[in-house]
């Protein structure tokens, strides 16, 4: 890691255009024969092996290796239905049209079973708010079905009692709320979007008038924002630190609008134009076409600046320094010149009246109907907040608390001291959390995939959840526990068939549920309401240091903490793992003399956190950031022990501070690893008209592969935001393992598709630039030159591809490998899965033991399903029917794959681009994988 | 160590590893001569799934007893089947043919394709319990994939026990036109991506 002493050297940039990390900047002569290495592991362990002694094991090796594969097959049991039901042949998939919910926000997705067992989920391609496309969260949702952590029966305090327990305390808990109309009861939840439980609520407020319902959200809105933006149809969006593509519940609705705006700006349909500005680098950050760093506290004084340079109000002239200048004036510059199709937002964080002068530029250009929309607020009551929660308590009128699917005790430090105080405390929840370790009751619910529900997308409009399996634990779901509460038995599907009266017939019903949509479920549009409440934040000095608490981009507020895939995707921006830090700016790591990994205290006034440090290259100078859901004390045990835990610091006031304490903290970041030596990795063009220069011609005297189809695949970075769904994709289809962080530190992930991050520039205020890299497919691949045991074979269609079997783990293929593609099995890291993760994998997909190679294979298993359905019908395969993973899962379509020699085909007019280029060209290894090179221009050329 | 690596290959070869001939304790005595040699029930009478899915699927309980509620109704050899019925428990089968985790066979194309079942299961008919007929090993799989020619037939024959009555340069010119009209390429058939992925 760097040293104070070296960060003087960032100023004096050595000449390196493209970079990864600081350390990679200064080029320190260790730091690069460390990562030389492809595995950084390799430096140590090896051990004092000398020649001649691995040639003598080598030599008893070969001699036992005629033997291996002479173990005769065990014994395997068939076990046939008994009846079968209808439709459940053994070996063909069936899908199913349902969704997973995030923040009160029901995100569609069509399930894929195999068996009976959820395999893979997909975005609904027939709805509205997924067009197909899924984000990180929704993909892992799987996996949370089959967290083997999770509660499977209901606990009174702390032991295992029964659901007839219960039923009866619950029947005694609902006989005293009926003699004082429900006087001291107190429902919490998160923010809900199910039409039938906020139905199952009012009813339950009805008959109980004293009881009060109380949303708590740790992080985002907790009434389920009733706006919607449209940046299909914002030509030019300008954001003050609002991070629409970034990790949320409505990141498939504006990325996948995005995408089509920029594709729409990529044939010369209007511009794509992205102003933000912002404290700490976002996503779409990353993605804008003009960044501004700027401390959240002057975004007041940025949002002033613009609408007096638009005329919006009259007002003194704001000082702003000469970037800042220059940022306003291009961003109404670019705005008056497409009225009508402007956005402009302002972020979570920012005050009402920031967003009431955000809503007030757009009047003004006339973008208020064009570019967002506004549905009523659902009807029925309205939730109150947690301090009314805290207040009620105070006053001593609290006595019951009911908590549904929520964890207060840990994303609520304050209230804990106060719930704690409460004589009856019922917990509902998927695990035994923080919360359910402190209730008096446990009741454990089923995963949404295993429940009868609905939910409103982020449209607006309404489906339908139905279960993709039968729940497996003893467990109840939210609607269930409700409808006990009040004293009803009916089971989930005929809750949620009342709230629907319009698709009552079974017609109309099998086909909401065929089709994951209920139709004429639209909200009723309304006129534009008053900003969300925020918390008015008082300006900081100048001087002084802000803070910025943020949902992690993959636990999100801790509640994906249990899920490993999370827990181990790298951060878009950070590329941690398993773990957060405090993210500082170089210019501050310079000034405190801190390395990225130092032990700081971090405090806000009284309160404080301990956590390793991380510098984060384009974060404003006085900025700090920590990501919440991490310190998990309960919860299982790939929760607990990452990172730290920083909702103490939600809403603490006072001067910031960030002192160093002693000792340092390996954070796993994967930021390094997977080099690639080289250089112009990221390709940029300046305008839409402009083309790459085309590369010196490459003698080779490989003859061109040519076949029909020949599959290859193009990746444009001009349309990746780096949101990393096509890495859990393809961790959920491919049976990719998680190794955990002492791995990970080793350099010793598995994901088969990583994505990259490089900057270019200055640290202080770098370009940012993202590249998504799988096996490049290379026709002339220097792995299968390497394979001692043509264990690297190629396929007739241009597949490279590892034959696992034959496999006996020399990793030559991967030191051959000049993309850094391929991953080896240093552990068997799956022979101890519990069985739910045994049935949580693609039986499509091999999997891999120990001391095996194995990377990414463009789906073969997809390309293989499609052949087959082709071949019974006896026609070539569809352009577009193969679609791998990665490409399903991507919400903007930046990657497209098919049959190169299909002049037709969408991947052949991909790569017949200007913009089209291969990674490395002078290794000379004709890779079928080729990217598209950014473009720098938002607008059209006037 | 040269004779342990040829000892090595022998027994590789052998029945005793590749299970040719070997019959499995079942907790039926299931007659394969009985229910297709001499009752004539077509393969797909059982094995449903067989023309659409990469497994061919064994039959529920519920159709042993579509016959079997009607005839041998006390025989004691079937009372795991009635026992099976009745407690709604799956019997337990010995599976006879059984591929390696790594190796993803299917069905459906093979059979959509022509080729017989016998060709892989032999003259099952003729088995009064079932036994492997072939060593499922690779070499037997890649014989086929690479001259898949003699091992084609018409497809409405694919689950007739008799080979049809052909001299071998007929079955191999009536091959050869059915990969002509499907573009059946050898050479593509025995890439290691079409097994093993």
């Amino acid at each position: 890691m760097s040293n104070p002493g070296d960060l003087a050297g960032l100023h004096a940039l050595t000449g390196k255009r493209f970079w990864r990390a600081l350390d990679d900047l200064i080029d320190q002569p260790g730091f690069r024969a460390r990562i030389g290495a492809a595995f950084p592991a390799l430096a140590t362990g090896a051990g004092d092996w000398r020649r001649r002694d691995i040639l003598k094991c080598l030599g008893g090796a070969i001699a036992l290796a005629g033997l291996d594969g002479c173990e005769r097959q065990p014994d395997e049991e068939a076990m046939p239905f008994v009846e079968q039901p209808e439709g459940a042949e053994p070996g063909i998939a069936r899908f199913y049209a349902t969704a997973v919910e995030m923040d009160g926000v029901a995100q569609p997705v069509i399930g894929k079973t195999r068996e009976g067992r959820p395999i893979k989920l997909e975005g609904n391609g027939d709805h509205p708010a997924s067009l197909g496309a899924t984000n990180a969260f929704t993909q892992a949702a799987l996996l949370d079905l089959y967290d083997p952590a999770r509660s499977g029966a209901p606990l009174f305090q702390g032991q295992p009692t029964s659901w007839s327990r219960v039923d009866t305390a619950l029947a005694e808990l609902r006989s005293r709320l009926d003699g004082q109309a429900g006087a001291g009861f107190h429902l919490i939840t998160g923010p809900v979007g199910s039409p039938t439980l906020r139905r199952q609520i009012a009813s339950l407020l009805d008959r109980w008038p004293q009881a009060r319902w109380h949303v708590h959200a740790p992080v985002g809105d907790p009434t389920v924002s009733n706006e919607r933006l449209h940046l299909d149809r914002a030509h030019v969006t300008v954001s003050f630190d609002a991070d629409l593509l970034g990790p949320g519940p409505h990141q498939i609705w504006h990325a996948t609008q995005w995408g089509a705006r920029r594709r729409a700006f990529q044939t010369g349909r209007g511009g794509a134009a992205l102003f933000v500005a912002e404290p700490s680098p976002t996503m779409t950050g990353v993605t804008a076409t003009r960044r501004l760093v700027a401390s959240g506290t002057r975004m007041r004084a940025l949002v002033e600046a613009l609408a007096t340079d638009l005329g919006v109000r009259a007002a003194p002239p704001i000082r702003l320094s000469s970037l800042e200048r220059a940022w306003v004036g291009e961003a109404a510059a670019a705005l008056r010149r497409n009225p009508g199709r402007g956005l402009v937002v302002a972020g979570p964080e920012q005050p009402r009246d920031v967003h009431e002068l955000t809503r007030a530029i757009d009047r003004h250009l006339g973008n208020l109907s064009a570019t967002r929309s506004h549905f009523a607020p659902p009807s029925g009551p309205r939730p109150q907040d947690m301090a009314a929660l805290a207040a009620a308590i105070r006053r001593g009128e609290a006595r019951s608390l009911f908590l549904l699917d929520i964890n207060p005790f840990h994303s609520a430090p304050d209230l804990k001291p106060l719930l704690a105080r409460l004589p009856l405390r019922i917990h509902a929840g998927l695990h035994v959390d923080e919360s359910a370790a402190t209730a008096h009751w446990h009741l454990p619910m089923p995963h949404l995939l295993e429940s009868w529900s609905d939910g409103r997308a982020a449209d607006g409009s309404a489906l339908l959840v139905q279960p993709l399996v039968r729940p497996w634990l003893d467990v109840r779901s939210r609607h269930a526990l409700l409808e006990r509460l009040m004293g009803g038995e009916r089971g989930d599907r005929a809750i949620v068939r009342e709230t629907w009266p319009a698709i009552l017939e079974d017609e109309a019903w099998t086909q909401a549920l065929v089709s994951g949509t209920i139709p004429d479920s639209q909200p009723v549009a309304a006129a534009p309401q008053s900003a969300r409440t925020q918390q008015a934040r008082e300006d900081k000095a100048a001087e002084g240091l802000s803070l910025l608490v943020r949902p992690d981009p993959t636990i999100w507020d801790g509640r994906y903490a249990s899920n490993p895939w999370l827990q181990e995707l790298p951060k878009p921006l950070t590329k941690i793992t398993w773990g957060n830090a405090v993210h500082i700016s170089p210019a501050l790591a310079r000034e405190r003399g801190l390395a990225s990994g130092d032990m700081v205290r971090l405090s806000v006034g009284d309160r404080s956190v301990a956590g390793p440090v991380w510098i984060v290259p384009g974060q404003e100078r006085r900025t700090l950031l920590v990501h919440l859901g991490h310190g998990r004390q309960r919860g299982g045990p790939v929760a607990q022990g990452t990172g730290f835990d920083a909702y103490p610091l939600v809403g603490a006031k006072g001067e910031v501070r960030i002192d160093r304490i002693d000792g340092r903290e390996e954070v796993a970041t994967t930021q390094h690893h997977f080099a690639m030596k080289g250089d112009e990795f990221i390709r940029f063009v300046d305008t839409l008209a402009d083309a790459l220069p085309p590369g010196p011609p490459r003698a080779n005297f490989f003859s061109a592969q040519k076949s029909s189809p020949g599959w290859g695949m193009a990746i444009d970075l001009d349309l990746c935001i780096g949101c990393n769904a096509c890495v859990v994709a393809c961790v959920a289809e491919n049976n990719i393992p998680m190794v955990g962080k002492e791995q990970v530190a080793k350099g010793r992930e598995m994901h088969w598709l990583r994505v990259d991050r490089y900057y270019e520039g200055p640290p202080d205020d770098p370009r940012h630039a993202f590249q998504p890299v799988p096996c490049m497919h290379c026709e002339d691949a220097p792995c299968e030159m390497g394979c001692p045991v043509n264990a690297a074979v190629h396929s007739p269609d241009g597949l490279n591809l590892q034959v696992y079997n034959r496999c006996i783990g020399t990793r030559t293929c991967s030191a051959y490998c000049p993309y850094k593609v391929r991953r080896f099995n240093w552990f068997d890291l799956t022979a101890k899965d519990p069985p739910e993760l045994r049935a949580a994998r693609n039986p499509e997909v091999s999997v891999r033991g120990r001391g095996v190679m194995e990377k990414c294979t463009y789906c073969i298993q997809r390309i293989s399903a499609a052949r087959i359905t082709a071949k019974k019908e006896d026609r070539p395969i569809r352009d577009g029917e193969v679609a791998t993973a990665c490409q399903a899962a991507c919400p903007t379509q930046a990657i497209v794959f098919g049959d190169i020699f299909d002049g037709k085909s969408a991947v052949s007019r991909r790569k017949a681009s200007g913009r089209d280029y291969d990674l490395l060209p002078e290794t000379n290894t004709r890779p079928r994988t080729s990217y598209q090179a950014r473009i720098r221009s938002g607008e059209e050329e006037a | 160590m040269l004779g342990l690596a040829l000892g090595g290959r022998d027994y590789a070869r052998s029945s005793y590893q590749s299970q040719v001939g070997w019959v499995q304790d079942q907790p039926v005595p299931f007659s394969h001569k009985h229910h297709v040699g001499d009752e004539g029930i077509d393969c797909r009478y059982c094995h449903t799934s067989v023309e659409d899915s990469e497994h061919a699927g064994l039959p529920p309980t519920h159709t042993c007893m579509t016959c079997h509620s009607q005839l041998w109704t006390g025989a004691k050899v079937l009372e795991p089947v009635r026992q099976s019925l009745l407690t709604g428990r799956p019997i337990r089968w010995q599976r006879v043919a059984q591929l390696p985790d790594y190796v993803q066979f299917n069905h459906s194309i093979h059979v959509n394709r022509g080729v017989a079942c016998i060709e892989c299961h032999g003259r099952i008919d003729q088995m009064p319990l079932t036994w492997r007929a072939r060593p499922f090993q690779m070499q037997f799989c890649l014989d086929c994939h690479r001259d898949p020619a003699p091992h084609l037939r018409p497809r409405q024959w694919v689950t007739r026990m008799a080979p049809p009555d052909w001299s071998e340069a007929q079955k191999r010119a009536y091959g050869e036109r059915v990969m002509q009209a499907h573009r059946i390429d050898p050479k593509t058939l025995d890439n290691c991506e079409i097994c093993h992925r």
